[in-house]
């Protein structure tokens, strides 16, 4: 069966305050403790903190690092019915040793495990590796605060 | 800083002749190009072995030709490649289908030679009624002429293979364009010649010369048997039967729909060979008197038949002229068919090791077995030489092998009937179901027939039962002795990376340079990676309408570091058994594929990069056991948003994973 695909956009979805600056050299792994810790206030309703760093490092295991740079942990869950994102950026890089590729920016999506919801989940998935190109990534890593980073995402999405 | 571009540097794109498909005429015209030409010296050889009932024996083996060419269609509809050796190996075991290849090896040393001595008789009987009118008095003896020919003609094609020319079935279309209508024409003014000289049916009186009753002189008991006549008379005649074996070699290449065209192709071959084959000889029977016909037309019966029509003598003469130019092409592409044919039997047996490796050794310029060649060459001009260029000796010789290779391969597809009760695509008619098993009614008479005509030769052409037992014994022996030696190599070596599909690989830069082969309105791209897994290609192939629809079919191949540095790879046995799996399917549907391969270190972005530049509509991936197809379309999505540039006109495509009875749809 072909579904049709809805339009969401990233800034309807992603919060200011969802948007960690980290400091430092990161590992991978850190990367994704703090960004699933930090969007863990959104969902603590549907999930537990452990469960949903469980489920996040699952899908992690056959997940890639992109070559821009950009990097999209990514889970699905039964118990939420809408997407959650929250983004981390490190202006200093965080090595991603399996691929030698050096991570500027970490997305991390979160969508119902529904099928009416996975084509809007694929199409966000380009979206985000469409828009997280290096030119755009040099300019977020510039940026002071989550409000001028949603707005450059809602201007260039 | 970020390591390398995850671009691939090469393409490698596989363009093996097998992956272009060809029509049902042009499948025919392969065969008839070597079963057709027996109509040039059919007759005059079975004239000469029992008199002038010889027409209604040739037809007879025209309408068995249609129960063989059944026989046929059923083994080629279970076996895409599925010649003597392969069906009878399935049947009755590797060493009955040594026996039979090596049967089948000697039909192919005597096609050669009898085809290319009968162009010779038939071009010096030309010369001998033209020279003379351009005023040359020289005299060149029909016999001598016909050897230097044949020599001359196998040389020439002994060189075209060892180059590796390959044959070309648009050749083999046109000549049979041409023998068409130069045959419609003799047809037409021999019907003409009849309606003027009235007509009279040949009879049916068997006149056994002692040298064509052979051994049976020693049996005269069953002399009085008139069953027994028949059949010896059915034997002489059935060497207009060679080159039913060049279906089963053709069949591989024939487009989809793949069952339905065998059938038309067969059909198309048989009403030819009634026709032309049965027809003209039954024709020149009526036409040519009788002692002519055993004279000076016995070796070139059917330009005897365009010299006795009704007509001015120039107008004959030009007649004989189309007669022997579209003969000579027929039965010089039969020479050819017979080199081919026999090195691709022999490379198959080598395959399946029953040949030793010395004969597989590649020629250094031309990469092709001259070893292979070189033998089956030598021992035509041998046999042409040792002939004199007597056709009636060939025609003696002829027959052992064609007869007993249609016997092991009808006996063989009776067996499979009770060993492999898999749903048939088609079955020879007459069968009676019982229980799961079709009982082979019609395929047993058929059988009955042919081990009766079989056995009846073994007695009556001593020259093929001589010649025939022991070059068969001597191959046989090759392939044990080969056999038992690569079973010792096999102990000590790892297995020959050879035994696989002969791969062109073609290296291209990029992308680009193939997109203009890549013409057809839609384009569907379809991932490969395990031989095993390829449920998602069957159901394209099963599904896409090849007249409008590329297929591509990619393998991305993940290779780090150093290679995508500088340096790309070539293929690897692993990748050769993938490719070998996408032909063999492709082959079994009768659709052509443009198979790739690319390196990569991420084949998720291969895919997108060729599906993006090549415009495909869909992307078709067979499921991963790893991972699973939700995170395989995750991952091209991925992908695909990473080529899609902010300022273009987004592109989608359709990403789809099958596996079996499901399948994911969704558009990117």
């Amino acid at each position: 069966m072909i579904r049709q695909s809805e339009e969401v956009t990233l800034a309807s979805i992603l919060k200011s305050d969802y948007v960690f600056f980290l400091k430092g050299r990161p590992a991978k792994e850190e990367v994704v403790k703090l960004l699933t810790d930090g969007l863990y206030p959104q969902v603590s309703n549907f999930v537990t903190a452990k469960a949903l760093y469980e489920k996040v490092t699952e899908v992690e295991k056959l997940n890639n690092v992109l070559e821009t740079g950009f990097y999209i942990p990514h889970a699905k869950l039964a118990e939420i019915d809408r997407f959650y994102t929250a983004l981390a950026i490190i202006p200093e890089g965080s090595l991603d040793p399996k691929s030698g590729i050096t991570v500027r920016a970490a997305l991390l999506l979160l969508t119902p495990n529904r099928p009416v919801f996975f084509q809007q989940h694929l199409n966000m998935l380009s979206k985000l590796s469409r828009l997280f190109q290096p030119a755009f990534m040099d300019s977020i890593v510039a940026m002071k605060d989550g409000v001028q980073v949603r707005e450059a995402v809602a201007k260039h999405e | 800083m970020n390591p390398p571009s995850l671009r691939f540097k090469q393409v490698l794109v596989l363009s093996t002749a097998m992956l272009s498909f060809i029509s049902f005429w042009k499948a025919a015209s392969v065969v008839l190009c070597d079963m057709g030409s027996s109509a040039f010296y059919a007759g005059g050889i079975a004239m000469n072995a029992f008199g002038p009932a010889f027409p209604w024996y040739v037809l007879a083996v025209m309408l068995f030709s249609g129960l063989m060419l059944m026989v046929y269609v059923e083994s080629c509809a279970m076996f895409v490649r599925g010649g003597v050796y392969k069906v009878v190996n399935e049947a009755m075991g590797h060493s009955m289908a040594k026996i039979s290849v090596s049967s089948l090896m000697f039909d192919y040393m005597i096609t050669g030679p009898v085809s290319s001595v009968a162009a010779g008789l038939y071009v010096s009987s030309l010369l001998y009624n033209i020279m003379p009118l351009m005023h040359i008095n020289w005299h060149v003896p029909h016999k001598l002429f016909a050897v230097l020919f044949a020599v001359t003609v196998t040389a020439f094609f002994w060189r075209e293979n060892i180059k590796g020319v390959e044959e070309s079935t648009d050749k083999n279309f046109k000549i049979m364009g041409f023998v068409t209508l130069v045959g419609a024409v003799l047809i037409i003014w021999s019907l003409s010649t009849v309606y003027q000289r009235g007509f009279k049916l040949p009879p049916f009186d068997l006149k056994f010369t002692s040298e064509s009753m052979g051994w049976m002189t020693n049996f005269p008991y069953l002399q009085t048997i008139g069953l027994v006549g028949i059949f010896m008379a059915f034997g002489h005649s059935i060497l207009a039967l060679s080159g039913l074996e060049t279906l089963a070699q053709v069949y591989r290449e024939i487009e989809d729909p793949k069952i339905k065209n065998l059938k038309r192709a067969a059909f198309t071959v048989f009403l030819f060979s009634l026709i032309f084959t049965g027809g003209l000889t039954f024709l020149a029977s009526s036409i040519i008197p009788q002692d002519l016909i055993g004279g000076k037309y016995l070796d070139n019966l059917l330009s005897g038949l365009a010299l006795e029509l009704n007509g001015p003598y120039w107008a004959r003469l030009v007649l004989q002229c189309f007669v022997v130019v579209s003969g000579s092409m027929m039965l010089v592409g039969a020479v050819n068919t017979s080199m081919v044919g026999s090195n691709g039997v022999l490379n198959r047996v080598a395959e399946d090791g029953i040949l030793h490796d010395w004969f597989r050794h590649l020629h250094k310029k031309y990469g092709t077995t001259y070893r292979m060649i070189n033998m089956v060459a030598i021992i035509q001009i041998i046999v042409i030489i040792i002939s004199g260029g007597d056709i009636y000796l060939l025609g003696e010789a002829y027959a052992f092998g064609v007869l007993w290779s249609l016997v092991f391969k009808t006996l063989s597809l009776i067996i499979l009937r009770f060993r492999d009760d898999m749903p048939r695509d088609w079955m020879f008619p007459f069968n009676i179901k019982v229980g799961k098993v079709y009982f082979p009614v019609g395929m047993s008479v058929v059988l009955l027939v042919l081990i009766t005509a079989s056995l009846v030769n073994l007695l009556t052409k001593r020259v093929a039962t001589i010649s025939g037992i022991s070059f068969t014994i001597v191959f046989f022996s090759i392939f044990q002795i080969s056999e038992y030696m690569n079973r010792k190599k096999a102990q000590l070596y790892m297995p020959d990376d050879d035994s696989e599909e002969k791969m062109n690989m073609r290296k291209e830069a990029e992308i680009a340079n193939i997109l203009p082969e890549l013409d057809k309105a839609r384009k569907i791209l379809v991932p490969v990676r395990n031989p095993s897994n390829l449920v998602h290609l069957k159901s394209v192939l099963e599904t896409t309408d090849d007249e409008t629809t590329d297929i591509i079919v990619l393998a991305a191949k993940i290779s780090k570091g150093i290679q995508l540095e500088g340096e790309t790879g070539d293929m690897a046995p692993e990748d050769k058994d993938l490719f070998t799996s996408v032909i063999l399917l492709a082959e079994k549907y009768g659709k052509p594929v443009k198979p790739m391969l690319v390196f990569s270190n991420d084949p998720f972005y291969s895919i997108a990069q060729v599906a993006h530049a090549a415009g495909v509509d869909e992307v078709v991936m067979g499921v991963s056991g790893t991972t699973g197809a939700e995170v395989q379309l995750e991952r091209l999505a991925i992908a695909w948003g990473m080529l899609e540039k902010k300022d273009n006109a987004a592109r989608s495509v359709m990403a789809k994973v099958v596996w079996e009875g499901r399948q994911l749809s969704y558009k990117l």
